[in-house]
């Protein structure tokens, strides 16, 4: 039997768990290797702002035990950074001088998060004490320590991240500030009359915002900020954003832009045994940083692995903000998107819907504030569902005013079990007349009230309208 | 006047009927304790069926001459039948004749027809469409708790509980009469969860309604399990004490946070937390399933991952709490436990069990090794109809596959490549229609028997009126047949009879009925199996003190959530569900029979109204349904109860289950009836 094609994985975030995962489940004939630099156990990172927020444990987002790696022949290694990659020989080099041959890579190396110019954030140890990332575990078990102690802090950065850091800092009991550099909350994604709403959001939340303001320096007295304000904060969290991993894949020779630089089937530009997923892979020019697309790609690229020629054509992205008190959803770019827009603002509520549609298809939405239609918006947006002319409206405004109340007509059935019309029950005397000639009441027995209603009263001996029952 | 039951659903209501054949009337029976007296429209108009002028009275056998069916004698009928069974398996061998029953049928017919089967004509070819009802619940409950029974509770238990959650149930239409212990049980402050794609009437009663696009409640139950864990609302001692394979679930679900769950269901996240909350936080909590989460290519999977929810929040065995599943067929739950399933013997046994065998065999007095082996399930043996190794000659009773199965036309093809087919039946069904033997049999009143209903209780429905001359019950075409081919062993006539070898068979199964027998079902109304003695009480509540797993502990199911195995396109955008309106039974062969039920209950396709628009049809319109598989036409029924991106059409007449899917469940061999992919035009 010839041995079994060597697969490594290097990374071991949701991505990369999650292409384990698939090809786990398909039987996949490879003897595979995952190398991550955390120590941790693979999790859910979408939800370390949960954990932050403590609505979970840490042990709630663990995703794989290294057990069940064991269980299913997976190499597991963790707590190892890979520091070369040598394409010629293919093998990997790490931390610890051992090497790792491959037949096929797979590079799942992630993010890693952007430090702004701030003087006085860097010591020459690293972060300074008070200021933290948030992208790892790690960065979650020191921000979540730190967080224990303090009273103020301020968020730089006002996207998604930023949003949720804030939150969960809030919700710990926090005063929490936000500095945002552009002139918007998400003004990339939500354009002005969104990003209003969003703020005045956060803000009836107890946070402030500040945009337009550049974080320029930090020091014992607070973060000062470009405008001439100095926030007081016990810790500061920098959410700018974050760039893909690629420098192994630089250092390694592989064609990087923004990303590694994959094709349809996921594969390096530079070399066919190596893939890239995730935040780490740059695909027809869009890098993302979502997990939705990071496991479309993981999922893809084990049906490649698994001999399926079905490419991966690009993901679709529903950015949806997971943080107490605050309902935001972001479908697709709805800034940059082509196509018609219906947008409906509700100020009193501090609701805002945005849709966005080309030839009939949603292209891309935006809601804040209420969210009683997403599990409709997003099918559609999934599906490329061709809409009517009238159903952006629909979808924007809810379902039409309830019909006003009405005398219930004749021949309204009343009683489903037995098939009795409003006009059989209005031709019986009483409840007993009603038993004995329609059957009515005496199957599940929910239309007693409305019985009661058709029938004459006792005193006035006249029927009641059965108005109640209209809109049924 | 005679107490007995109704002809139809898994509730198996209490009835009283009185006065003879042409004018019995139907009444109450008020102490029957899971209807209390109440009937819905069906139990009412049951006897309609009585003297029916569709009835068949003669046995019809097919003139090749004319290829009409034409009357025969009984004799002629059956020695008919035994030739072609003789000449198909002779030809091609034992599994040439193929056995389809029903869940309709009496334990005893039941049991005989599995019997018949394997000591008559030694086929491994027998299967009922059961499968396409019960499978997916029937198969998870083995796994999860070690035994499946409906409900592990008698009904009335669900008024006492905290919270309830239907899941893919619309108890309210299908079951009206059950409907008041869900009012029962809010009057007394419980809550209600529904689970369904379409706002129903059960749906209109609950606390909570959550709608999912069709074939994503297996995802709905893991984020709801997400939140369990995410909120300490998981009861860590039941789980410690009582239940394995928690770790695995707890790091599956966390990958579905609601905020995703919300992506791929279409139910807000929100809700799902809200769910998850009611759930954790009740002190005692049902979670039932139904057709809706079970008719899945992955219902097996589905239903364990519901089951998970339920023991996660602590909330089985014990009373007041549980999982259970609602049965539909009248005798779905006895019909699956007594033989006439492709890989199990009397006493819920199963047929590969060399202990089963031999005990099976002893009572039937044969040799274990000449017993078959397990066969092909209900659809895979249809789609195999006249294949080099499928069956040639096929007898059916108490079904009507032509309507009820699924991809339809794939069938109707399969059955005409048949050499032979006989249907025994009330009335000329759709399937009975296409045969070459056709048996007019007895129905519910003119004939006793036992039935098992949803909870697990055995109950006797007992004859009221003498049938039409003319008629005969399944039991004596059995035993007929097993007489013409010269069977071994006794196959008797008398129903009690046969029940009372059913008590031996079943005796030291898992459905073991050995204790019960007519006369203590007449003075206890129902027993509840398993009673292994005659002794014993029977047992009502099922694993109070431990699971019928060998450990005695209940399992969790690390089971993967993956697409339906068809999702809508650019060609076919909706999706396409199925299911039962009140007015309606099944294929129809009955209900459609009654002039009232027939005149309420009528074909359409249901769709939202931004749908209609898009369409640009209004209610009442002419609508052409098209899938991979087929095309109907019916008027449109439009409908705010339904989600935008989804349709949903009744499978009571020809035409749905042409359209629906054959994709079958890898574990319970289950059709995916509850989603497809279809097209929308005016017709």
């Amino acid at each position: 039997m010839r041995p079994r094609e060597r697969l490594v994985v290097v990374g071991h975030g949701m991505a990369a768990a999650r292409l384990v995962d698939e090809l786990v489940r398909r039987a996949a004939p490879y003897a595979i290797t995952v190398i991550g630099d955390e120590p941790d156990p693979a999790y859910s990172r979408v939800l370390l702002s949960a954990v932050l927020e403590r609505s979970h444990r840490g042990a709630d987002i663990e995703l794989r035990s290294a057990g069940w790696y064991a269980d299913h022949g997976v190499r597991l290694v963790t707590g190892q950074r890979v520091l070369r990659v040598d394409r010629d020989r293919r093998d990997v080099w790490l931390a610890d001088g051992t090497r790792h041959g491959y037949d096929r890579l797979v590079l799942a190396t992630g993010a890693r998060p952007l430090l702004p110019p701030i003087h006085g954030v860097v010591t020459p140890d690293g972060l300074h004490p008070a200021v933290h990332a948030f992208r790892s575990m790690a960065d979650c078990r020191r921000l979540d320590q730190a967080a224990s102690g303090a009273r103020r802090a301020v968020v730089v950065g006002g996207g998604l991240l930023g949003l949720q850091v804030a939150r969960a800092l809030s919700v710990r009991g926090l005063d929490v500030e936000i500095v945002e550099v552009g002139p918007a909350l998400m003004g990339r994604q939500l354009g002005p009359a969104g990003a209003q709403a969003l703020a005045r959001g956060v803000r009836g939340l107890g946070t402030e915002v500040y945009t337009g303001a550049r974080a320029v320096g930090f020091s014992d007295s607070g973060l000062r900020l470009d405008n001439g304000f100095v926030l007081s904060a016990d810790l500061v969290v920098l959410a700018c954003g974050s760039r893909p991993a690629t420098r192994l894949a630089q250092r390694s020779g592989l064609m990087v832009r923004r990303g590694v630089v994959v094709d349809d089937r996921l594969r390096s530009v530079s070399d066919d045994h190596v893939y890239a997923i995730g935040d780490c892979a740059e695909h027809r020019g869009r890098v993302h940083g979502f997990v939705g697309p990071a496991w479309d790609q993981a999922v893809a690229l084990a049906r490649t692995l698994t001999g399926s020629d079905r490419a991966y054509d690009g993901s679709r992205v529903v950015a949806r903000l997971q943080a107490t008190g605050l309902e935001l959803a972001v479908l697709g770019d709805p800034e940059r998107a082509v196509g018609e827009r219906v947008e409906m603002a509700n100020p009193l509520r501090g609701s805002y819907r945005k849709v966005v549609l080309r030839d009939g298809v949603l292209v891309a939405a935006v809601l804040i504030g209420d969210l009683s239609r997403i599990g409709v918006l997003t099918q559609h947006y999934d599906r490329r569902t061709v809409l009517g002319q009238t159903e952006a409206a629909w979808l924007l405004h809810g379902d039409a005013s309830a019909p006003a109340d009405a005398e219930v007509p004749d021949d309204v059935e009343v009683c489903a079990c037995a098939g009795v019309s409003a006009g059989r029950i209005r031709s019986c005397r009483d409840r007993a007349d009603v038993v004995a000639r329609t059957r009515a009441t005496t199957g599940c027995g929910s239309c007693s009230d409305v019985v009661d209603l058709l029938l004459p009263t006792p005193t006035s001996g006249r029927p009641h309208s059965g108005a109640l029952l209209a809109t049924k | 006047m005679t107490d007995t039951h109704c002809p139809y659903c898994s509730l198996q209501c209490g009835m009283r009927l009185t006065g003879g054949r042409g004018r019995t009337t139907v009444e109450a029976w008020p102490e029957f304790p899971t209807n209390a007296g109440g009937l819905c429209r069906k139990g009412w108009t049951s006897v309609d069926l009585l003297g029916h002028r569709e009835r068949l009275t003669s046995p019809l056998v097919r003139d090749p001459a004319t290829g009409e069916l034409a009357p025969a004698t009984w004799p002629e009928a059956i020695a008919r039948i035994a030739d072609e069974i003789a000449r198909a398996q002779g030809a091609y061998g034992l599994d040439a004749v193929g056995v389809f029953g029903g869940g309709g049928l009496t334990n005893e017919k039941a049991y005989l027809l599995g019997k018949l089967a394997r000591v008559a004509l030694r086929t491994s070819a027998i299967d009922y469409n059961g499968r396409w009802c019960m499978a997916s619940a029937a198969t998870a409950g083995q796994r999860a708790f070690g035994l499946d029974r409906g409900l592990p509770f008698p009904l009335a238990d669900i008024a006492e509980t905290d919270v309830l959650f239907l899941v893919g149930s619309n108890l309210a239409e299908t079951m009206p009469p059950a409907t008041r212990h869900l009012d029962t049980l809010r009057a007394a402050g419980g809550q209600l969860v529904v689970v369904d794609p379409r706002r129903t009437p059960t749906a209109d009663r609950a606390d909570l309604h959550l709608q999912p696009v069709p074939g994503t409640d297996l995802a709905l139950a893991h984020g709801i399990v997400h939140v369990l864990v995410a909120e300490r609302l998981v009861d860590e001692r039941f789980v410690t004490d009582r239940t394995t394979g928690y770790d695995d679930v707890r790091r599956l679900v966390a990958g579905f946070w609601p905020e995703q769950v919300e992506r791929v269901t279409g139910v807000p996240a929100d809700d799902i937390r809200t769910a998850a909350r009611m759930l954790g936080q009740a002190a005692h909590a049902m979670v039932l399933t139904a057709r809706g989460a079970e008719q899945h290519a992955k219902g097996t999977d589905t239903v364990l991952a519901w089951v998970n929810a339920a023991l996660a929040a602590g909330q089985a065995g014990r009373i007041g709490s549980g999982y259970g599943c609602i049965t539909g067929q009248g005798n779905g739950q006895g019909g699956r436990e007594h033989g006439q399933k492709a890989d199990q013997l009397p006493g819920y046994r199963r047929i590969d069990d060399p202990a089963a065998r031999a005990h099976v065999a002893a009572v039937w007095g044969v040799e274990p090794e000449t017993l078959p082996g397990p066969g092909r399930s209900a659809y895979e043996m249809l789609a195999a109809l006249g294949d080099s190794d499928g069956a040639r000659a096929l007898l059916v009773f108490g079904s009507n596959p032509v309507v009820s199965a699924p991809n339809a036309t794939r069938i109707g093809a399969r059955l005409d490549r048949l050499d032979f087919l006989c249907v025994a039946d009330i009335v000329m069904s759709e399937t009975a229609a296409r045969a070459d033997v056709v048996l007019p049999v007895t129905q519910w009143a003119e004939e006793t028997g036992t039935m098992t209903n949803v909870e697990g209780r055995v109950i006797l429905r007992r004859k009221a009126v003498d049938p039409p001359p003319g008629v005969r019950s399944d039991l004596d075409v059995i035993a007929d047949l097993a007489t013409a081919l010269a069977a071994p062993g006794e196959f008797g006539r008398d129903p009690e009879t046969v029940f009372d070898e059913l008590r031996q068979a079943s005796a030291g199964g898992p459905a073991d009925y050995s204790g019960i027998d007519y006369a203590r079902i007449d003075a206890e109304q129902g027993v509840f199996w398993p009673c292994p003695q005659p002794g014993h009480p029977g047992t009502p509540r099922l694993f109070l003190d431990r699971f019928a797993t060998p450990d005695g502990r209940a399992r969790f199911h690390a089971v993967e959530h993956r697409a339906a195995a068809e999702e809508p396109c650019v060609d076919y955008p909706f999706h396409l569900t199925t299911g039962r309106v009140l007015a309606q039974y099944q294929s129809g062969a009955q209900t459609r029979r009654v002039r009232a039920l027939a005149a309420a209950g009528q074909a359409f396709v249901e769709l939202h109204p931004v749908a209609a628009q898009r369409l640009a049809v209004a209610d009442g319109a002419a609508m052409r349904v098209t899938t991979r598989r087929g095309t109907t036409v019916v008027p449109a029924r439009v409908s705010t109860a339904i989600r935008p991106d989804t349709v949903f059409m009744p499978f009571h007449w020809v035409g749905a289950n042409l359209l629906t899917n054959d994709a079958l469940d890898p574990s319970s061999r289950m059709p995916e009836f509850k989603v497809c992919a279809a097209r929308l035009e005016p017709a």
